[in-house]
Protein backbone atom coordinates (compact mmCIF):
# COMPACT_ATOMS: atom_id res chain seq x y z
CA UNK A 1 0.00 0.00 0.00
CA UNK A 2 2.81 2.37 0.96
CA UNK A 3 4.56 1.67 -2.35
CA UNK A 4 1.35 2.42 -4.24
CA UNK A 5 0.94 5.78 -2.47
CA UNK A 6 4.59 6.67 -3.16
CA UNK A 7 4.19 5.76 -6.82
CA UNK A 8 1.05 7.89 -7.05
CA UNK A 9 2.86 10.80 -5.39
CA UNK A 10 5.67 10.54 -7.90
CA UNK A 11 3.22 10.53 -10.81
CA UNK A 12 1.36 13.53 -9.42
CA UNK A 13 4.54 15.53 -8.76
CA UNK A 14 5.78 14.63 -12.24
CA UNK A 15 2.57 16.00 -13.71
CA UNK A 16 2.96 19.22 -11.71
CA UNK A 17 6.48 19.74 -13.05
CA UNK A 18 5.36 18.99 -16.54
CA UNK A 19 2.55 21.54 -16.20
CA UNK A 20 4.90 24.44 -15.43
CA UNK A 21 5.13 26.71 -18.44
CA UNK A 22 8.16 28.23 -20.06
CA UNK A 23 8.40 31.62 -21.69
CA UNK A 24 11.14 33.13 -23.76
CA UNK A 25 11.62 36.88 -23.71
CA UNK A 26 13.80 38.79 -26.12
CA UNK A 27 15.32 41.80 -24.35
CA UNK A 28 17.02 44.72 -26.07
CA UNK A 29 19.70 46.82 -24.39
CA UNK A 30 21.32 44.05 -22.39
CA UNK A 31 25.08 44.18 -22.92
CA UNK A 32 26.87 43.29 -19.69
CA UNK A 33 26.45 40.87 -16.78
CA UNK A 34 25.98 43.54 -14.09
CA UNK A 35 22.82 44.81 -15.78
CA UNK A 36 21.29 41.33 -15.75
CA UNK A 37 20.69 41.45 -12.01
CA UNK A 38 18.24 44.36 -12.23
CA UNK A 39 16.36 42.64 -15.03
CA UNK A 40 16.10 39.33 -13.20
CA UNK A 41 15.06 41.11 -10.00
CA UNK A 42 12.12 42.68 -11.81
CA UNK A 43 11.14 39.46 -13.57
CA UNK A 44 11.30 37.49 -10.34
CA UNK A 45 8.54 39.74 -8.96
CA UNK A 46 6.12 38.50 -11.62
CA UNK A 47 3.52 36.08 -10.27
CA UNK A 48 4.43 32.41 -10.51
CA UNK A 49 7.99 32.87 -11.75
CA UNK A 50 10.09 29.98 -10.40
CA UNK A 51 13.27 30.16 -12.41
CA UNK A 52 15.07 32.65 -14.64
CA UNK A 53 17.91 32.04 -17.05
CA UNK A 54 19.47 34.89 -19.00
CA UNK A 55 21.64 34.69 -22.09
CA UNK A 56 23.30 38.09 -22.38
CA UNK A 57 24.85 37.34 -25.75
CA UNK A 58 21.52 36.47 -27.36
CA UNK A 59 19.54 38.99 -25.33
CA UNK A 60 17.16 36.26 -24.24
CA UNK A 61 15.57 35.33 -20.95
CA UNK A 62 13.82 32.04 -20.20
CA UNK A 63 11.24 32.01 -17.45
CA UNK A 64 9.79 28.95 -15.76
CA UNK A 65 6.32 29.83 -14.51
CA UNK A 66 4.25 27.84 -12.03
CA UNK A 67 1.32 25.77 -13.24
CA UNK A 68 -1.94 27.68 -13.45
CA UNK A 69 -0.26 31.07 -13.74
CA UNK A 70 -0.41 32.80 -17.08
CA UNK A 71 2.27 35.34 -17.92
CA UNK A 72 0.99 37.99 -20.26
CA UNK A 73 3.07 40.10 -22.62
CA UNK A 74 2.05 43.45 -21.06
CA UNK A 75 3.17 42.19 -17.64
CA UNK A 76 6.52 41.02 -19.02
CA UNK A 77 6.96 44.25 -20.98
CA UNK A 78 6.37 46.34 -17.85
CA UNK A 79 8.86 44.32 -15.81
CA UNK A 80 11.53 44.63 -18.51
CA UNK A 81 10.84 48.36 -18.79
CA UNK A 82 11.23 48.78 -15.01
CA UNK A 83 14.73 47.38 -15.31
CA UNK A 84 15.62 49.96 -17.94
CA UNK A 85 15.48 47.69 -20.99
CA UNK A 86 13.02 46.96 -23.82
CA UNK A 87 11.04 43.84 -24.61
CA UNK A 88 11.84 42.70 -28.14
CA UNK A 89 9.82 39.48 -28.26
CA UNK A 90 7.54 37.37 -26.09
CA UNK A 91 6.86 33.71 -26.68
CA UNK A 92 5.35 30.86 -24.70
CA UNK A 93 7.39 27.76 -25.34
CA UNK A 94 5.86 24.38 -26.00
CA UNK A 95 7.06 21.32 -24.06
CA UNK A 96 10.47 20.24 -25.30
CA UNK A 97 11.38 23.62 -26.79
CA UNK B 1 52.03 79.12 8.43
CA UNK B 2 49.55 81.73 7.36
CA UNK B 3 51.25 81.65 3.99
CA UNK B 4 49.75 78.21 3.56
CA UNK B 5 46.33 79.74 3.28
CA UNK B 6 47.39 81.25 0.00
CA UNK B 7 48.62 78.02 -1.47
CA UNK B 8 46.57 75.60 -3.40
CA UNK B 9 46.70 71.90 -3.01
CA UNK B 10 45.12 71.40 -6.31
CA UNK B 11 44.22 67.76 -6.16
CA UNK B 12 43.16 67.80 -2.59
CA UNK B 13 39.53 68.06 -3.49
CA UNK B 14 37.88 64.74 -4.10
CA UNK B 15 36.72 64.28 -7.59
CA UNK B 16 35.25 61.46 -9.55
CA UNK B 17 34.34 59.64 -6.37
CA UNK B 18 30.67 59.72 -7.25
CA UNK B 19 31.21 57.14 -9.92
CA UNK B 20 29.17 54.02 -9.38
CA UNK B 21 29.12 51.96 -12.49
CA UNK B 22 31.14 51.36 -15.59
CA UNK B 23 33.76 54.12 -15.61
CA UNK B 24 35.93 54.27 -12.51
CA UNK B 25 36.70 57.97 -12.24
CA UNK B 26 33.27 59.35 -13.10
CA UNK B 27 29.68 58.36 -13.81
CA UNK B 28 27.73 56.34 -16.35
CA UNK B 29 24.29 56.48 -17.89
CA UNK B 30 23.66 52.75 -17.54
CA UNK B 31 20.38 51.97 -15.80
CA UNK B 32 19.71 51.29 -12.15
CA UNK B 33 16.55 49.19 -12.18
CA UNK B 34 13.44 50.24 -10.31
CA UNK B 35 13.92 49.36 -6.61
CA UNK B 36 17.50 48.19 -7.15
CA UNK B 37 20.29 49.15 -4.76
CA UNK B 38 23.94 49.60 -5.60
CA UNK B 39 26.75 49.75 -3.10
CA UNK B 40 30.29 50.74 -3.89
CA UNK B 41 33.36 50.75 -1.69
CA UNK B 42 36.17 52.69 -3.24
CA UNK B 43 39.60 53.57 -1.99
CA UNK B 44 42.25 55.74 -3.50
CA UNK B 45 45.66 57.13 -2.73
CA UNK B 46 46.54 60.46 -4.27
CA UNK B 47 50.14 61.62 -4.21
CA UNK B 48 51.11 65.20 -4.97
CA UNK B 49 54.75 66.06 -4.53
CA UNK B 50 55.91 67.96 -7.57
CA UNK B 51 56.14 71.37 -5.95
CA UNK B 52 57.27 74.33 -8.07
CA UNK B 53 57.54 76.49 -4.92
CA UNK B 54 60.37 76.57 -2.39
CA UNK B 55 58.22 74.93 0.27
CA UNK B 56 58.92 71.43 -1.07
CA UNK B 57 55.37 70.39 -0.30
CA UNK B 58 54.43 66.76 -0.32
CA UNK B 59 50.81 65.76 0.04
CA UNK B 60 49.24 62.34 0.34
CA UNK B 61 45.49 61.81 0.56
CA UNK B 62 44.11 58.37 1.31
CA UNK B 63 40.38 57.90 1.06
CA UNK B 64 37.82 55.20 1.64
CA UNK B 65 34.61 56.15 -0.06
CA UNK B 66 31.20 54.53 0.37
CA UNK B 67 28.60 55.04 -2.34
CA UNK B 68 24.97 53.97 -2.09
CA UNK B 69 22.69 54.16 -5.10
CA UNK B 70 18.97 53.47 -5.42
CA UNK B 71 16.73 53.19 -8.45
CA UNK B 72 13.59 55.22 -7.73
CA UNK B 73 12.43 54.21 -11.18
CA UNK B 74 14.17 52.83 -14.24
CA UNK B 75 15.00 56.41 -15.23
CA UNK B 76 15.65 58.15 -11.92
CA UNK B 77 18.49 57.05 -9.66
CA UNK B 78 19.65 58.70 -6.44
CA UNK B 79 23.12 58.43 -4.96
CA UNK B 80 24.83 59.26 -1.69
CA UNK B 81 28.60 59.43 -1.31
CA UNK B 82 30.48 59.63 1.98
CA UNK B 83 34.29 59.64 2.11
CA UNK B 84 36.60 58.85 5.00
CA UNK B 85 39.79 60.80 4.49
CA UNK B 86 43.31 60.59 5.77
CA UNK B 87 45.49 63.52 4.74
CA UNK B 88 49.16 64.02 5.34
CA UNK B 89 51.14 67.05 4.31
CA UNK B 90 54.85 67.77 4.63
CA UNK B 91 56.49 71.07 3.83
CA UNK B 92 59.57 73.11 4.60
CA UNK B 93 59.35 76.53 6.22
CA UNK B 94 62.43 78.44 7.40
CA UNK B 95 64.62 75.40 6.75
CA UNK B 96 62.47 73.30 9.02
CA UNK B 97 60.36 70.32 7.89
CA UNK B 98 56.77 70.35 9.11
CA UNK B 99 54.14 67.66 9.00
CA UNK B 100 50.41 68.06 9.40
CA UNK B 101 47.79 65.33 9.47
CA UNK B 102 44.08 65.01 9.66
CA UNK B 103 41.60 62.20 9.24
CA UNK B 104 37.88 61.60 9.55
CA UNK B 105 34.65 61.76 7.61
CA UNK B 106 34.51 64.25 4.77
CA UNK B 107 31.61 66.02 3.12
CA UNK B 108 28.51 64.10 2.05
CA UNK B 109 27.55 64.32 -1.61
CA UNK B 110 23.99 63.67 -2.80
CA UNK B 111 22.99 63.58 -6.43
CA UNK B 112 20.33 62.38 -8.80
CA UNK B 113 20.55 61.17 -12.37
CA UNK B 114 17.63 61.04 -14.80
CA UNK B 115 17.66 59.22 -18.14
CA UNK B 116 16.20 61.51 -20.79
CA UNK B 117 17.01 59.38 -23.81
CA UNK B 118 17.59 55.70 -24.34
CA UNK B 119 17.80 53.50 -27.39
CA UNK B 120 17.96 49.77 -26.73
CA UNK B 121 18.87 47.27 -29.42
CA UNK B 122 19.99 43.66 -29.38
CA UNK B 123 23.25 43.55 -27.43
CA UNK B 124 23.64 47.32 -27.21
CA UNK B 125 22.27 50.41 -25.57
CA UNK B 126 22.75 54.15 -25.89
CA UNK B 127 21.69 56.53 -23.12
CA UNK B 128 21.86 60.17 -22.15
CA UNK B 129 21.30 61.24 -18.56
CA UNK B 130 21.68 64.63 -16.90
CA UNK B 131 22.70 64.67 -13.29
CA UNK B 132 22.52 67.27 -10.56
CA UNK B 133 23.85 67.21 -7.03
CA UNK B 134 24.92 68.99 -3.90
CA UNK B 135 27.84 68.60 -1.52
CA UNK B 136 26.74 69.03 2.06
CA UNK B 137 29.26 70.39 4.57
CA UNK B 138 29.27 67.43 6.95
CA UNK B 139 33.04 67.16 7.34
CA UNK B 140 35.07 69.02 9.92
CA UNK B 141 36.14 72.37 8.43
CA UNK B 142 37.84 74.16 11.32
CA UNK B 143 40.20 71.54 12.60
CA UNK B 144 43.40 72.57 14.32
CA UNK B 145 46.64 70.88 15.26
CA UNK B 146 49.66 71.92 17.29
CA UNK B 147 50.53 74.49 14.63
CA UNK B 148 47.12 76.13 14.68
CA UNK B 149 44.16 75.89 12.34
CA UNK B 150 44.71 73.72 9.31
CA UNK B 151 44.65 75.48 5.92
CA UNK B 152 41.17 75.43 4.42
CA UNK B 153 42.07 73.23 1.45
CA UNK B 154 43.53 70.73 3.90
CA UNK B 155 40.42 70.45 6.07
CA UNK B 156 38.28 67.31 5.85
CA UNK B 157 35.27 69.34 4.77
CA UNK B 158 34.98 72.65 2.98
CA UNK B 159 32.27 74.06 5.23
CA UNK B 160 30.44 75.17 2.11
CA UNK B 161 27.40 73.99 0.20
CA UNK B 162 28.59 73.24 -3.31
CA UNK B 163 26.51 72.37 -6.34
CA UNK B 164 27.16 70.53 -9.55
CA UNK B 165 25.34 69.54 -12.69
CA UNK B 166 26.29 67.62 -15.78
CA UNK B 167 25.35 65.29 -18.55
CA UNK B 168 26.57 61.75 -19.00
CA UNK B 169 26.20 59.59 -22.06
CA UNK B 170 26.91 55.87 -22.50
CA UNK B 171 27.11 53.61 -25.52
CA UNK B 172 27.49 49.97 -24.54
CA UNK B 173 27.78 46.86 -26.68
CA UNK B 174 28.76 43.31 -25.80
CA UNK B 175 32.34 44.05 -26.85
CA UNK B 176 33.01 47.55 -25.60
CA UNK B 177 31.59 50.56 -23.81
CA UNK B 178 32.13 54.27 -24.21
CA UNK B 179 31.11 56.86 -21.63
CA UNK B 180 31.53 60.60 -21.66
CA UNK B 181 30.50 63.21 -19.14
CA UNK B 182 30.49 66.99 -19.09
CA UNK B 183 30.01 68.62 -15.73
CA UNK B 184 30.33 71.92 -13.94
CA UNK B 185 30.73 72.49 -10.24
CA UNK B 186 29.95 75.69 -8.38
CA UNK B 187 31.71 76.08 -5.05
CA UNK B 188 30.56 78.56 -2.46
CA UNK B 189 32.36 80.43 0.28
CA UNK B 190 32.91 79.28 3.86
CA UNK B 191 35.49 80.30 6.44
CA UNK B 192 36.67 83.12 4.14
CA UNK B 193 37.68 80.55 1.55
CA UNK B 194 36.02 79.68 -1.72
CA UNK B 195 37.40 76.89 -3.86
CA UNK B 196 37.41 77.71 -7.56
CA UNK B 197 34.59 76.42 -9.72
CA UNK B 198 35.42 73.42 -11.82
CA UNK B 199 34.60 72.28 -15.35
CA UNK B 200 35.22 68.70 -16.44
CA UNK B 201 35.12 66.59 -19.53
CA UNK B 202 35.56 62.90 -18.81
CA UNK B 203 35.77 59.97 -21.20
CA UNK B 204 36.06 56.24 -20.68
CA UNK B 205 36.54 53.33 -23.06
CA UNK B 206 36.17 49.77 -21.82
CA UNK B 207 37.04 46.88 -24.09
CA UNK B 208 36.05 43.30 -23.25
CA UNK B 209 39.11 41.09 -23.17
CA UNK B 210 37.59 37.86 -21.96
CA UNK B 211 35.06 35.91 -22.52
CA UNK B 212 31.38 36.07 -23.37
CA UNK B 213 29.97 33.70 -20.78
CA UNK B 214 27.94 35.38 -18.06
CA UNK B 215 28.84 32.60 -15.64
CA UNK B 216 32.42 33.77 -15.75
CA UNK B 217 31.83 37.49 -15.99
CA UNK B 218 33.46 40.00 -18.31
CA UNK B 219 37.03 41.22 -18.03
CA UNK B 220 37.49 44.72 -19.42
CA UNK B 221 40.57 46.76 -20.21
CA UNK B 222 39.82 50.38 -19.38
CA UNK B 223 41.24 53.72 -20.46
CA UNK B 224 39.85 56.92 -19.01
CA UNK B 225 40.69 60.57 -19.45
CA UNK B 226 39.73 63.59 -17.38
CA UNK B 227 40.13 67.11 -18.70
CA UNK B 228 39.71 69.46 -15.78
CA UNK B 229 39.75 73.23 -15.57
CA UNK B 230 39.67 74.81 -12.12
CA UNK B 231 39.17 78.49 -11.57
CA UNK B 232 41.26 80.23 -8.96
CA UNK B 233 40.33 79.96 -5.32
CA UNK B 234 39.31 83.05 -3.43
CA UNK B 235 40.68 83.87 0.00
CA UNK B 236 39.13 86.70 1.96
CA UNK B 237 37.52 87.84 -1.27
CA UNK B 238 40.71 87.88 -3.34
CA UNK B 239 41.79 85.49 -6.08
CA UNK B 240 44.59 83.18 -5.09
CA UNK B 241 47.19 83.41 -7.89
CA UNK B 242 48.64 80.05 -6.89
CA UNK B 243 45.55 78.02 -7.55
CA UNK B 244 43.53 76.63 -10.40
CA UNK B 245 44.53 75.72 -13.92
CA UNK B 246 44.15 73.04 -16.53
CA UNK B 247 44.89 69.35 -16.08
CA UNK B 248 44.57 66.36 -18.35
CA UNK B 249 44.71 63.00 -16.63
CA UNK B 250 44.90 59.55 -18.19
CA UNK B 251 43.91 56.42 -16.34
CA UNK B 252 44.52 52.90 -17.64
CA UNK B 253 42.88 50.15 -15.63
CA UNK B 254 41.22 46.79 -15.49
CA UNK B 255 37.73 45.75 -14.45
CA UNK B 256 36.07 42.38 -13.81
CA UNK B 257 32.29 42.41 -14.03
CA UNK B 258 29.87 39.71 -12.88
CA UNK B 259 26.12 39.70 -12.35
CA UNK B 260 26.36 40.66 -8.67
CA UNK B 261 29.70 42.41 -8.25
CA UNK B 262 32.46 44.35 -9.97
CA UNK B 263 36.07 44.64 -8.91
CA UNK B 264 38.37 47.17 -10.55
CA UNK B 265 41.57 49.11 -10.30
CA UNK B 266 43.04 52.05 -12.19
CA UNK B 267 46.08 54.33 -11.98
CA UNK B 268 45.45 57.93 -12.91
CA UNK B 269 48.39 60.05 -14.02
CA UNK B 270 48.56 63.61 -15.29
CA UNK B 271 49.82 64.15 -18.82
CA UNK B 272 49.22 67.91 -18.85
CA UNK B 273 49.24 70.23 -15.84
CA UNK B 274 49.13 73.91 -16.68
CA UNK B 275 48.48 75.25 -13.22
CA UNK B 276 48.60 78.85 -12.10
CA UNK B 277 51.47 80.13 -9.97
CA UNK B 278 52.97 77.53 -7.72
CA UNK B 279 49.90 75.34 -7.38
CA UNK B 280 50.96 71.88 -6.29
CA UNK B 281 51.02 69.33 -9.07
CA UNK B 282 49.61 65.84 -8.84
CA UNK B 283 51.88 62.81 -9.29
CA UNK B 284 49.38 59.97 -9.46
CA UNK B 285 46.17 58.57 -8.02
CA UNK B 286 45.70 54.87 -7.46
CA UNK B 287 42.11 53.68 -7.33
CA UNK B 288 40.60 50.33 -6.34
CA UNK B 289 36.97 49.55 -5.76
CA UNK B 290 34.31 46.92 -5.49
CA UNK B 291 30.60 47.30 -6.26
CA UNK B 292 27.56 45.19 -5.45
CA UNK B 293 23.95 45.29 -6.48
CA UNK B 294 21.08 44.03 -4.37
Amino acid sequence: MKNLIFALALIISGNVLAADSQYQLGVNGLACPFCVYGLEKQLSKLPGVKQIETDVKQGEVRLLVKEGVVLTEPLAREAVKKSGFSLRSFKKLNAGE
Amino acid sequence: MLKLQGLTFCFLMLNGFMAWAAPMTFNTALPVADDEFLMRFQSFVRQSGNDPSTLDRDLKVKAFVTVLGYGVSSKLALFGVLPYLDKEMRLSVNNQRWQRNTNGLGDLTLFGRYTVYQQNQLGQTFRIAPLVGVKVPTGEDQETDALGELPQPFQLGTGSWDFFAGMVSTYQTLDYQFDTQLSYRINTEANNFEAGNEARWNMSLQYRLWPSSIQHGFLYAVMESNLIYRYQNRINGYDDPNSGGLSLLLAPGIQYVTKRWIVETVVQRPVVQNLYGVALENDYTFWASVRFNF
